[in-house]
């Protein structure tokens, strides 16, 4: 093996990072449908020959889940030998391609320098399509698709691409942004075929191997600063598509320089809220290097210190046909376990419960011309307070972090008017710290169209931290008298729908607010004085509260 | 005698630069900034830097400075007390942005401070549609109520913007009228007039800052022009945006928010110009200062305009000149981290205490630190002798970073200059490569105090085979001043597809961007000759959200127009993205006018040839570290100033002025050109 120095691995480990990052700026800014141009649903990533990651850039944790499985059933179902330079593999299959639900649909291109395979170029993107289905199991989410070539040599292979988008409900959308991600792809091959010209295939390959080594460095460091012992926590998990309440447990347990998860969570269920096994490893690396080291270089050297195993066949672990369309709720739970635990483990570094949603809300309607149009979108809500400091509000937490789509591109292009996109007042988690604001958004339907909303915590709220308190939850009103409905529904013109997500969950005893921050919140109508006088007033400061809204 | 001259006001110094139109001869003067009020720093500088030239108030003919007033009252949050009137149901808006959280992975990052309070942010029911209808119409009763209330918390600046306020302007404009009513002294910034464009979050954000910024770039004016007038400066001042051009001190009271970015954007004017003389139209500007590093690309002597940049943390829609800022400069600090790589920045020792060799209790080491291990900044004393230096101090700091390395202390020092030149090349990288451009095909010009002694290992890293140091570049900013036009940007958004159809609109939104830009120029007081525009159209193909900048031929708009825009943009998208969507509509979403008055401008006359002999310049030799051969090599050090047009430098050697180093590596060499520019070339 190439020996290499640590200088050089890091001017080769600032290149590759250029690469992905070029990657997903190509890929937002030449996609066409919403959900990629506007809201960045989408990631792009680098592995190295054997499948690992390499560099992922900076969207959304979730997709790591994706990746991390594609190269693997690649790798299973063709031979090295059958791999050609211009192949282009496209897969969405939680069970036979990798990804973790069909939306996201994967396109893998293998570089090759010379004769030699380098690596791969991998990217993701969310394509808002296969809507209004059921999830009774995965037969019912989409088309499957198991990694196949796209490309063969460079030479598109019409014939499965027509019959893809005859399964889309927005084929032209799908087109261009396969156009966009095939060309994110293109420039990631084009320039790590440079590198290697420039500093030679050997010592790019062996930089990468060392930033794998030196991200497992990082994490081993972090995790031997954690006292040795077992940390367990546990939390609920509903959801408007399920009736139960599920509960969920972890266990930590930490022995020197490497940390075992163990989940266990009850039987996979019939609605698309199961989690496969490569988004519960995603999910699980995520919340780890979230609090141990955010600085750990997102690649697959971090993930060797940690395993991770909960009982094949429930949720956290589902097996085929379970349906997993809407798999990063029940994620979303899983960071929050992770951190609850680890709050043990490491108090003062862990902030409460964030609005541990990822609240979803899809419109499905016909134009006039006679075509589909499908609107995904989804709402943040509020964070966990820090041990430091007040949660932020109106955001995404844990394994998402897309962007709102500007009221102004929303109307032009739905039949949708936002009458109202706030901080809904009262939500935080109350604390020395409180929690970030939930966010609502109220809808007039424009014209009939089909709805379906998904989200969490409308049983059991964000949780606070040292005696911080929870948060508010999630509230969907249909404006027809029905609440948090469950699948898809009609709406009729002229309809309002209002969508209430949950705040973030308080940090530190509420006794130990300063005044002036309660008097803040008061003043901007973020508490009532009510609420001050019930939560944090005590004695003489009441009047405080009274005179400050006076 | 007629005068010309720039003043940049930095945070540490005033540079005046003064340029003498008749003898052609450039004098440049330093004086300390007085961050309390900057207007006395440059009253002083200019009155000082008169009398060092022999010369009086009376013959300046133009005087144009770059100020950091409003960049820093952003970064320092010391705006002044703000309201904002916005639409029913949207006052979280502000507060919510694009709902992302500011990193990723660590939990305690914080978004950026909220310009208005909760509190402040008043909704008023209106409401219009996107196709500018209104859905709900102002209620003004309701209104008057909101502005009460603010004037009750006695703000001092209110922004003002509605939904789609940039389509159908007559909602904000009542505001306006009313706000001049019932606050007559209120400062007030409507979105229609900061930032007529589509996306409401970002056109918000830039009216808040807009009005933020307002009173407190009005107080500056105010100062600078009494005391400009107290010198008896006969000329109206002129002030640099963030565009590259100048502009008078009325527009720029009333959009503060066209500056946040002009600090850098003079010394990419000057860049443009001094390329234009060495004859290099196609440069990449390397500006390296304490803590930061500015890239830009000048494709045909042009640096592209943006329409969009965070500043801080704030969307601004504003035009700007394209210009990529990375947190690597002489002052970054270099550690091991935990996984035991050698890393370099964002982290800067900044100019107090500074790099550990000046002595004034730094520990950690720093890219200066490490040169000075090296010596290819003179170990003994910097800054032309103004300031000693401690190698010894230095040599230990390296050390310690080479223990944990386990390297030797050449190898990590010169690992500290490879660490910071991949930082400054993935800058270089994200505004030439992943813009469709080979780096290879352009010119490096380096400038700002480290530009010049980082360049050669950049340009090698990015196998560029020409570098530019201009005569000046520590004090390239004030020189561009002295380069520049007045220059105003007008925009409109109107969405439409490029069919026939197009034709109308269009006319009329160029007529309605002419009109805003003939008043400007009457403003302005710009002859009619002297009056240039250029015409552009934000295009992409239906569906996608990200514009592409086409230009747009003079003449009437027709349907030669149209053609001549869709091949434009289609070239555009191929370079920038790599392929062209054949038959897929393509829409304009917004027109823009850029507006110039040509100025008379400073011209430099090129020198004889004094052939290539150059001993006379050399003032001394001493041992420099390099890496092709892994160990010290003697280099001869030239003076700058001793330097001749048509000298030859073979490398290695180091080329030493007051405001900067230049270091020539072994296979260079560098010649001089006649205007004084030193050209560094890989040597055949």
């Amino acid at each position: 093996m190439t020996k290499i120095d640590p200088i050089t691995v890091e001017v080769i480990g600032s290149a590759l990072t250029s690469i992905v990052e070029e990657m997903g700026e190509a890929l937002v800014r030449a996609s066409y449908s919403t959900n990629i141009k506007e809201r960045r649903d989408c990631s792009t990533a680098l592995f190295d020959r054997h499948g690992n990651t390499l560099c992922q850039a900076e969207h959304i944790p979730m997709h790591l889940g994706s990746f991390i499985g594609i190269i693997p059933h690649i790798n299973k179902r063709y031979a090295a030998k059958d791999i050609k330079p211009g192949d282009v593999f496209i897969g969405n299959d939680a069970y036979e391609g990798g990804a973790t639900h069909l939306p996201d649909i994967v396109l893998a291109e293998p570089i090759f320098h010379g004769d030699t395979m380098v690596g791969w170029a991998v990217n993701t993107a969310h394509h808002a399509d296969f809507a209004d289905r059921g999830h009774a199991h995965i037969y019912q989410e989409g088309l499957r698709i198991p990694p196949v070539r796209l490309y063969r040599e460079g030479e598109l292979q019409q014939d499965l691409q027509d019959m893809f988008l005859l399964n889309c409900q927005v084929p032209h959308e799908r087109l261009s942004d396969l156009r966009a991600q095939m060309s994110a792809n293109r420039l990631c091959v084009q320039r790590m075929q440079d590198l290697c010209t420039k500093y030679g295939a050997d010592k790019v390959l062996a930089a990468g191997d060392a930033l794998q080594d030196y991200a497992e460095r990082k994490m081993r460091a972090g995790i031997a600063a954690i006292p040795d012992g077992t940390y367990s926590f546990t939390d609920y998990f509903d959801s408007n598509q399920f009736s139960d309440v599920m509960e969920l447990k972890v266990d930590i347990t930490v022995k020197g320089d490497a940390m075992h998860l163990a989940f266990d969570a009850p039987p996979q269920v019939p609605a698309g809220l199961n989690v496969i096994y490569t988004a519960l490893l995603a999910t699980s690396y995520y919340a780890v290097k979230a609090v141990i080291d955010p600085t750990i270089l997102p690649n697959a050297g971090l993930s060797r210190p940690i395993s991770v195993e909960a009982p094949h066949g429930s949720l956290l672990n589902c097996r085929h046909p379970a349906a997993v369309d809407g798999r990063i709720a029940a994620c979303q739970r899983v960071a929050d376990l992770v951190q609850g635990a680890l709050a043990k483990a490491l108090p003062g570094k862990v902030t409460a419960a964030g609005n541990g949603a990822c609240t979803g809300a899809l419109f499905t309607g016909t134009r006039e011309d006679g075509s589909l149009w499908v609107y995904l979108e989804t709402i943040g809500g509020g964070g966990g307070a820090r041990p430091t400091a007040d949660g932020l509000s109106g955001v995404h937490v844990h394994m998402t972090n897309t962007s709102n789509l500007p009221v102004e591109a929303l109307e032009l292009e739905y039949p949708l008017t936002l009458l109202r996109y706030e901080l809904v007042n009262g939500s935080a988690g109350a604390g020395t710290w409180r929690g970030g604001m939930g966010l609502r958004r109220v809808y007039r339907i424009e014209a009939d169209c089909r709805f379906s909303v998904e989200g969490g915590r409308l049983a059991v709220y964000p949780w606070g931290l040292e005696g911080g308190l929870q948060a508010t939850g999630s509230h969907f009103d249909f404006g027809n008298g029905q609440q948090n409905l469950p699948g898809t529904v009609q709406l009729r013109a002229g309809q309002i729908v209002e969508l209430v997500t949950p705040g973030g969950g308080g940090y530190g005893s509420p006794s130990g607010r300063s005044l002036e921050a309660i008097r803040r919140d008061i003043k901007e109508e973020r508490i009532t004085p009510e609420f001050a006088e019930r939560v944090y007033g005590h004695g003489a400061e009441q009047k405080i509260y009274r005179a400050a809204t006076a | 005698m007629a005068l010309r001259i720039g003043v940049d006001s930095g945070g540490t110094f005033t540079d005046v630069c003064l340029f003498d139109e008749e003898t052609g001869k450039l004098d440049i003067w330093k004086v300390p900034s007085t961050p309390d009020d900057p207007s006395r720093g440059i009253s002083n500088g200019v009155s000082e830097g008169l009398a060092t030239v022999g010369s009086t108030a009376a013959h300046v003919a133009f005087l144009g400075h770059g100020t950091t007033v409003a960049t820093n009252a952003l970064i320092e949050l010391k705006g002044v007390e703000t309201g904002l009137i916005t639409t029913d149901g949207f006052r979280d808006l502000l507060e919510i942005g694009r709902q992302k959280r500011p990193s990723l992975y660590d939990m305690n990052a914080e978004k950026p401070e909220i310009l208005v309070s909760r509190d402040r942010r008043q909704e008023v029911p209106e409401r219009l549609k996107s196709d500018g209808s209104t859905d709900r119409s102002l209620d003004e009763e309701k209104l008057r109520a909101a502005i009460h209330k603010l004037a009750d918390e006695d703000v001092k600046a209110i922004a003002v913007c509605f939904l789609y306020g940039f389509l159908n302007t007559a909602h904000e404009r009542r505001v306006v009228e009313i706000l001049r009513e019932e606050m007559p002294d209120v400062f007030v910034s409507a979105s229609h007039e900061v930032a007529p464009e589509f996306r409401e979050y970002e056109r918000m954000s830039t009216t808040v800052v807009n009005a933020y910024l307002g009173p407190v770039m009005q107080r500056y004016i105010d100062r600078l022009k009494l005391r400009l007038t107290e010198l008896g400066v006969p000329v109206a001042p002129q002030l640099t945006q963030s565009n590259g051009g100048v502009i008078g001190f009325d527009t720029a009271a009333q959009l503060p928010v066209r500056t946040v970015l002009s600090g850098p954007s003079t010394g990419v004017v000057a860049a443009q110009a001094v390329g234009g003389m060495a004859g290099f139209d196609n440069i990449i500007t390397f500006d390296v200062g304490g803590t930061s590093s500015d890239v830009a690309l000048l494709q045909g002597g042009v640096c592209k305009l943006t329409g969009e940049a965070n500043v801080h943390g704030y969307p601004i829609k504003a035009p700007m000149l394209d210009i990529h800022t990375v947190g690597a400069g002489g002052g970054s600090i270099a550690f091991v981290d935990s996984g035991g790589l050698l890393k370099v920045g964002p982290r800067s020792a900044g100019a107090d205490p500074g790099p550990v060799c000046y002595g004034r209790g730094n520990t950690e080491a720093t890219v200066t630190d490490a040169n000075i291990v090296l010596q290819t900044l003179n170990p003994v004393e910097i800054l032309g002798g103004r300031m000693k230096v401690r190698r010894d101090l230095a040599i230990e700091a390296v050390q310690r970073l080479a223990d944990q390395l386990g390297l030797g202390l050449m190898e990590t020092a010169q690992g500290i200059i490879s660490v910071v030149t991949a930082n400054m090349a993935k800058a270089i990288r994200l505004i030439s490569v992943q813009r469709g451009h080979d780096p290879r095909d352009y010119a490096l010009m380096a400038f700002g105090g480290a530009g010049p002694l980082h360049a050669a290992r950049l340009a090698k890293e990015l196998d560029m085979s020409r570098i530019i140091v201009p005569l000046t570049p520590g004090t390239l900013c004030a020189l561009g001043l002295l380069l520049t036009d007045l220059r105003s940007d007008f925009a409109i958004s109107r969405l439409m597809k490029v069919d026939q159809n197009a034709v109308e609109p269009m006319i009329s939104g160029f007529e309605t961007l002419e009109a805003q830009a003939e008043a400007w120029f009457e403003q302005e007081g710009i002859e009619p000759g002297r009056r240039v525009v250029n015409r552009t159209a934000d295009m992409r193909y239906v569906g996608q959200n990200y514009e592409l900048q086409v230009s747009v031929p003079a003449g009437t708009v027709g349907g030669d127009t149209l053609q001549a825009l869709v091949k434009g943009f289609e070239q555009a998208h191929l370079q920038r993205f790599g392929f062209i969507a054949e038959g897929e509509a393509i829409q304009i979403v917004t027109l823009r006018l850029e507006a110039a008055g040509i100025v008379n401008k400073a011209q430099f006359t090129p020198r004889p040839d004094a052939g290539p002999a150059c001993d006379a310049a050399v003032i001394g030799s001493r041992q420099v570290y390099m890496d092709e051969a892994k160990d010290f090599l003697p280099c001869p050090v030239y003076a700058r100033e001793k330097l001749k047009p048509g000298n030859r430098i073979d490398g290695p050697a180091v080329v030493e002025q007051m405001d900067t180093t230049t270091v020539i590596l072994p296979d260079m060499q560098a010649t001089v050109d006649p205007y004084l520019n030193l050209i560094l070339e890989t040597r055949a």
